[in-house]
C-alpha cells in the first residue's frame, strides 16, 4: 500500500479519535458532572404538582338519600401582569361572570400597581360561565378547581345537617361536630409533561383520603311529613317557633328533627337569619307544663302505694301550699290517678309530687335525663335547667310536679317519653347509624312504664282525655300527654297570656314504634293550648311515620258512618253544658298551667248518665220493651254498670271505647235478647 | 489541487513536501538559429484505447462474506436496539393514555357526582308531594304499599 495513503489514513483515525475523545468528555460532563443540576432543571420544566383534592364526605339520610354532598367547581383567575387592556378585560368578565365591572377594574388595576401576578375573578362559577370563558381562548384568564357544597333539599333537615362556609368549613349541625370525618385530606401528584404541556408520566406523591360519608338516622319522609305539620300549627295558631321530634323508642334513633323557622343552606348566612338557625330541639330549654305530669306519676307509682285507680284529691280546683295558692282550670273534687293524667288536673299531679317527696321527685328528673345533655352530635346543645335539690324552695315540688321550675328541651322530652314507651330503659338518641348504640339503663320497672303507657292511651282514648280529640289516631293504638304552659317573662318577672304548647306521645301502644314530642311556642287563647294546637301535628306526622315504617295496624277498620255521628254528638254534648250539668269554673290568670279544653265536670256515674241521656233518639212505639240506651264513647265498666243498673244483658267485644252497638241506640230491646256492643281504641 | 490527500501530506509528510524541490523551468541558452520549438512541444499525449470488455471482476468469497457478516450485524444491532427501545417507547404511550384516562375519569366522576345532585334534587320530598298533589294522589293506607325489590325473579304485584 502507498505509504502516503496509509499516512492519510492514520492521520484521519487520530483526528477521529480526538473527537469521540472530545464527544465523550462533553457526555460525561453533561451526563455524570452536571447530571444533577440538568435533573433539577428538567424536573423544573417537565414536573408539575397537581393537588388532589380530597372530596368532602358526604351526608345521606338512613335511607341513602343525599342531603348533602361536594362537588368540584371552578374559579376564575388572571394574571393582571399579563392583561393587554384592564378595560376592555373588566367589560369582558363582568358581562360573563354578571360581576360589576368597575370593581374588577379597580381591582386589576391595584394589582398591576403592586405587581401581583394573580388575582380572583370570582370564586365558584357555574359550567356555563367556564365554558364561555374557555371559549374566548385567553391565555391570561386561568382556572382553579375548588370544591362547593350543595344541598339538594333546601330546607329539608336543616338544622341537623348544618352548613360550611366559603373554605368549606362546617359552621352548623352535623356539618360543624363531624367536620373532621367529613373532611378529607388532599394528595399530591407529580405529573411529567412534555413540551406541549400534555403529561404522559404520573406519580402519587401521596394519596387522597377521602372525606368519611356520614349517615343519619333521619329518615327524609318523615322529616318532611314533621317540617310540614309544624309549619301549618304554627301559621295556623300565629304563634313564634316550634320543634318536632320524632323517634325511634328503643334504638334511639332520631327519625326526624324539625324546627321553625328554617332557612336554606344553600345560602350564605346574613345578619337576619340567625334566628332561624339557631337549633330551638336542641338548644332551647322551655318550661314544659303538664306533659311533665307523665314523670311525676311515673315516680309516684315506683316510690309510692299509689295506683291509676287510687282517688286523689283535688281540692275543687285551688290548693294552698305554703302560702301560695294554686288553681286548677277546672274545678275536680277528686279524680283517680289515670284521671288526673287524662283531665290533666295541676291539683292533682301536686297532691301526687307531695305524696312523692322532693328528694324522689328529683331522682326520677334526673333518671329520666333531664339536667344533661343527651350527647347527640349537634353543637349548641342545651342540658336544659333542672335546680340542685338544695335550691329547692317549699314550693318547688309542686311546681316542677305539675312542668314549671324545670327547663327541659325537646329531645329531653322524647327521650323521656321513650323510657315509657319501650318498657322502662333510657336510651341516648342516636343521629347518625355508625354511632353504636348504647347500652341503655333501666330506668323505670316494666310494670311501671305499662302502667304509664295505658293511663297515657287513656289520654287519647277517654272522651274526656285532652288528647281525645286532636291527636288520637284512627288505624293505630296511641298514647300521649297534652302540656300547655305559660311563658314566664323574665323582664316582667311574671306569666304572660302566652303558652309553650305540646304534646308528646308514642304510637302504637302494645309495641311502641315511634315516639313523637310537639312543640309550639307563643301561642294564646283557648285554641292555643297543647291539644288543639300540637295534637294535630302529633297525629299526622306519627300516622305518617307509622305508615312509612310499614308497622302493622293494631285497630280495625273504622267504624261504619253513623256512630262517628254519634261520637261527634256526645263531644258536643260533653261541651255543651245542659242545665242539668254544673257549668266548668274557668279559673282567671293566676301561674299555673293552663288546661286543654273545659270539660264539664263529671266525678260521678249519675252525671254520666244524665248527660248521655240527653244523646238519645227519640223512642220507636213499634215494640214494647225496654229501650236500648246509648252506650257511644263509653268505658267498658261504664257500659256494665249502666246495663246493670237498667236490667240489660249485654255482649262485648274488644276492648277501649264503645265504638258501636245492635241494637241501636232508642231501640226496643226483644225478651232474651242481649245488646252487643262493639269496643276499640 | 487542494484534495483532503494533499492536505493530510502537509501534516503527515512535510520533509517530502520539502524534499521535492518545485518544478522550475530552466530557461536553456537560445540557439538563434534553432528553429523555435511549437508551443507545449514537450506535451505529448496520445490515446490508448483499452477495451475492458473481456475484464471480470474476480470474485472474492472472503470479501463476500465481510460484507454480508457486517450487514447482518448492523441488522442484529439495529434491531437490539430497537428492541431495547420499544418498552420505553411503550411506556410513553401508555403514560399518554393514561393520562388521558385519568382525566376522563376525573372528567366522568364530576358528570357522576352532578347526575346524583340531579337525582337528589329530583327525588326531594317537596318535589314528589307536590306531584302528588298536582296529580291528585293520596297517602296509601298503612300496608297497602307494594315495595319493589331489584332481583329480576320478583315479579310485580298489583293490587
Amino acid at each position: 500500500m502507498d505509504k502516503l495513503a496509509t499516512r492519510r489514513v492514520y492521520m484521519l483515525a487520530r483526528l477521529a479519535f480526538v473527537w469521540a475523545l472530545l464527544i465523550v468528555g462533553r457526555l460525561i460532563q453533561l451526563q455524570i458532572v452536571q447530571h444533577a443540576e440538568y435533573q433539577r432543571l428538567a424536573q423544573q420544566q417537565q414536573e408539575k404538582i397537581v393537588e388532589l383534592q380530597a372530596p368532602r364526605g358526604a351526608i345521606v339520610d338512613r335511607l341513602g338519600q343525599r342531603l348533602a354532598m361536594s362537588l368540584p367547581v371552578e374559579s376564575v383567575c388572571v394574571d393582571p401582569l399579563k392583561v393587554p387592556d384592564r378595560a376592555v378585560a373588566a367589560d369582558i368578565l363582568s358581562k360573563i361572570l354578571d360581576i360589576d365591572a368597575h370593581d374588577l377594574l379597580r381591582n386589576l388595576q391595584w394589582a398591576v400597581d403592586n405587581r401581583r401576578g394573580f388575582l380572583w375573578v370570582k370564586r365558584k362559577v357555574t359550567p356555563e360561565e367556564a365554558a364561555r370563558l374557555r371559549d374566548l381562548k385567553v391565555e391570561w384568564i386561568e382556572f382553579r378547581t375548588e370544591s362547593q357544597r350543595f344541598y339538594p333539599n333546601k330546607k329539608l333537615a336543616a338544622h341537623v345537617i348544618g352548613g360550611v362556609d366559603f373554605a368549606e368549613k362546617g359552621n352548623g349541625g352535623v356539618e360543624q361536630s363531624l367536620n373532621q370525618e367529613l373532611q378529607g385530606l388532599d394528595g399530591e401528584m407529580r405529573v411529567i409533561s412534555d413540551v406541549q404541556k400534555r403529561g404522559f408520566d404520573a406519580k402519587v406523591a401521596s394519596e387522597p383520603q377521602a372525606g368519611q360519608e356520614i349517615r343519619l338516622t333521619l329518615d327524609s319522609r318523615i322529616q318532611f311529613v314533621a317540617e310540614r305539620e309544624l309549619k301549618k300549627a304554627i301559621e295556623e295558631h300565629h304563634s313564634k317557633s316550634g320543634s318536632i321530634i320524632a323517634m325511634n323508642p328503643k334504638t334511639g334513633d332520631i327519625l326526624a328533627l324539625a324546627n321553625y323557622p328554617t332557612y336554606d343552606p344553600n345560602e350564605l348566612p346574613t345578619g337576619g337569619d340567625l334566628a332561624a338557625r339557631e337549633n330551638l330541639a336542641v338548644s332551647a330549654p322551655i318550661e314544659p307544663g303538664s306533659v311533665f305530669k307523665v314523670i311525676t306519676l311515673s315516680a309516684a307509682l315506683e316510690t309510692t302505694r299509689l295506683r291509676p285507680e287510687t282517688i286523689i284529691n283535688c281540692g275543687n280546683g285551688s290548693i294552698k301550699l305554703f302560702g301560695r295558692t294554686i288553681h286548677d282550670h277546672n274545678s275536680y273534687a277528686s279524680l283517680s290517678m289515670e284521671d288526673v293524667l287524662a283531665r290533666s288536673s295541676n291539683i292533682g299531679a301536686i297532691n301526687i309530687g307531695l305524696t312523692v317527696g322532693q328528694n324522689k321527685m328529683y331522682e326520677y328528673l334526673r333518671r329520666f335525663g333531664f339536667g344533661k345533655r343527651t350527647g347527640v352530635p349537634l353543637p349548641g346543645e342545651s342540658s336544659g335547667m333542672v335546680r340542685p335539690l338544695k335550691r329547692w324552695e317549699k314550693t318547688s315540688i309542686g311546681s316542677v310536679a305539675m312542668g314549671h321550675e324545670v327547663g327541659v328541651t325537646t329531645l329531653q322530652l322524647a327521650q323521656a317519653c321513650s323510657v315509657i314507651a319501650n318498657g322502662g330503659f333510657l336510651v341516648k338518641p342516636r343521629l347518625t347509624l355508625d354511632t353504636p348504640i348504647a347500652q341503655p339503663m333501666r330506668v323505670l320497672k316494666p310494670e311501671t312504664a305499662f302502667t304509664m303507657r295505658r293511663m297515657m292511651e287513656g289520654v287519647m282514648i277517654k272522651p274526656y282525655g285532652t288528647g281525645h280529640k286532636y291527636a288520637r289516631l284512627l288505624e293505630y293504638t296511641s298514647a300521649g300527654k297534652t302540656g300547655t304552659a305559660q311563658i314566664y317573662n323574665y323582664r316582667t318577672h311574671q306569666y304572660t297570656h302566652m303558652y309553650n304548647a305540646s304534646f308528646m306521645g308514642f304510637a302504637p301502644v302494645t309495641n311502641p314504634a315511634i315516639v313523637v314530642v310537639v312543640t309550639v311556642n307563643g301561642t294564646e287563647g283557648t285554641s292555643g293550648y297543647g291539644g288543639p294546637t300540637s295534637g294535630p301535628a302529633f297525629r299526622a306526622v306519627a300516622a305518617a311515620a307509622l305508615r312509612m315504617l310499614d308497622v302493622p295496624k293494631d285497630l280495625p277498620e273504622a267504624v261504619p258512618s253513623g256512630a262517628g255521628d254519634q261520637a261527634d254528638q256526645n263531644d258536643v254534648a260533653i261541651a255543651d253544658l245542659g242545665s242539668s250539668i254544673p257549668p266548668p269554673l274557668v279559673q282567671a290568670g293566676d301561674a299555673v298551667a293552663a288546661d286543654d279544653r273545659p270539660v264539664a265536670s263529671a266525678n260521678s256515674a249519675l252525671d254520666q248518665r244524665t248527660f248521655l241521656a240527653k244523646g238519645v233518639t227519640e223512642p220507636s212505639h213499634d215494640l214494647a220493651g225496654p229501650r236500648v240506651p246509648n252506650f257511644q264513647g263509653k268505658m267498658m265498666r261504664d257500659v256494665i254498670e249502666q246495663s246493670a243498673a237498667l236490667g240489660m244483658p249485654v255482649e262485648f267485644t274488644g276492648s277501649g271505647v264503645a265504638r258501636g252497638q245492635f241494637p241501636e241506640p232508642g231501640a226496643i230491646l226483644p225478651l232474651g235478647q242481649s245488646i252487643r256492643v262493639q269496643f276499640g281504641r | 489541487m487542494a484534495t483532503l490527500a494533499n492536505i493530510l501530506d502537509r501534516f503527515a509528510t512535510p520533509k517530502a513536501f520539502e524534499q521535492t524541490a518545485p518544478r522550475a523551468r530552466v530557461l536553456e541558452e537560445v540557439d538563434p538559429f534553432e528553429i523555435p520549438p511549437f508551443p507545449n512541444e514537450d506535451v505529448y499525449f496520445y490515446v490508448k484505447r483499452i477495451d475492458n470488455a473481456r475484464v471480470l471482476r474476480e470474485s472474492d468469497p472472503a470479501a463476500r462474506r465481510v460484507c454480508w457478516r457486517l450487514i447482518g450485524t448492523s441488522f442484529a444491532i439495529a434491531v437490539v436496539v430497537i428492541g431495547l427501545l420499544l418498552p420505553t417507547l411503550y411506556g410513553l404511550i401508555a403514560g399518554y393514555r393514561m393520562e388521558a384516562l385519568r382525566q376522563e375519569r376525573q372528567r366522568l366522576d364530576l358528570d357522576r357526582a352532578s347526575l346524583e345532585l340531579a337525582e337528589a334534587k329530583l327525588l326531594s320530598p317537596a318535589r314528589l308531594e307536590e306531584l302528588a298533589r298536582i296529580q291528585q294522589f293520596i297517602d296509601p293506607a298503612p300496608q297497602k304499599v307494594v315495595y319493589l325489590d331489584n332481583k329480576l325473579e320478583q315479579k310485580l304485584a298489583q293490587r
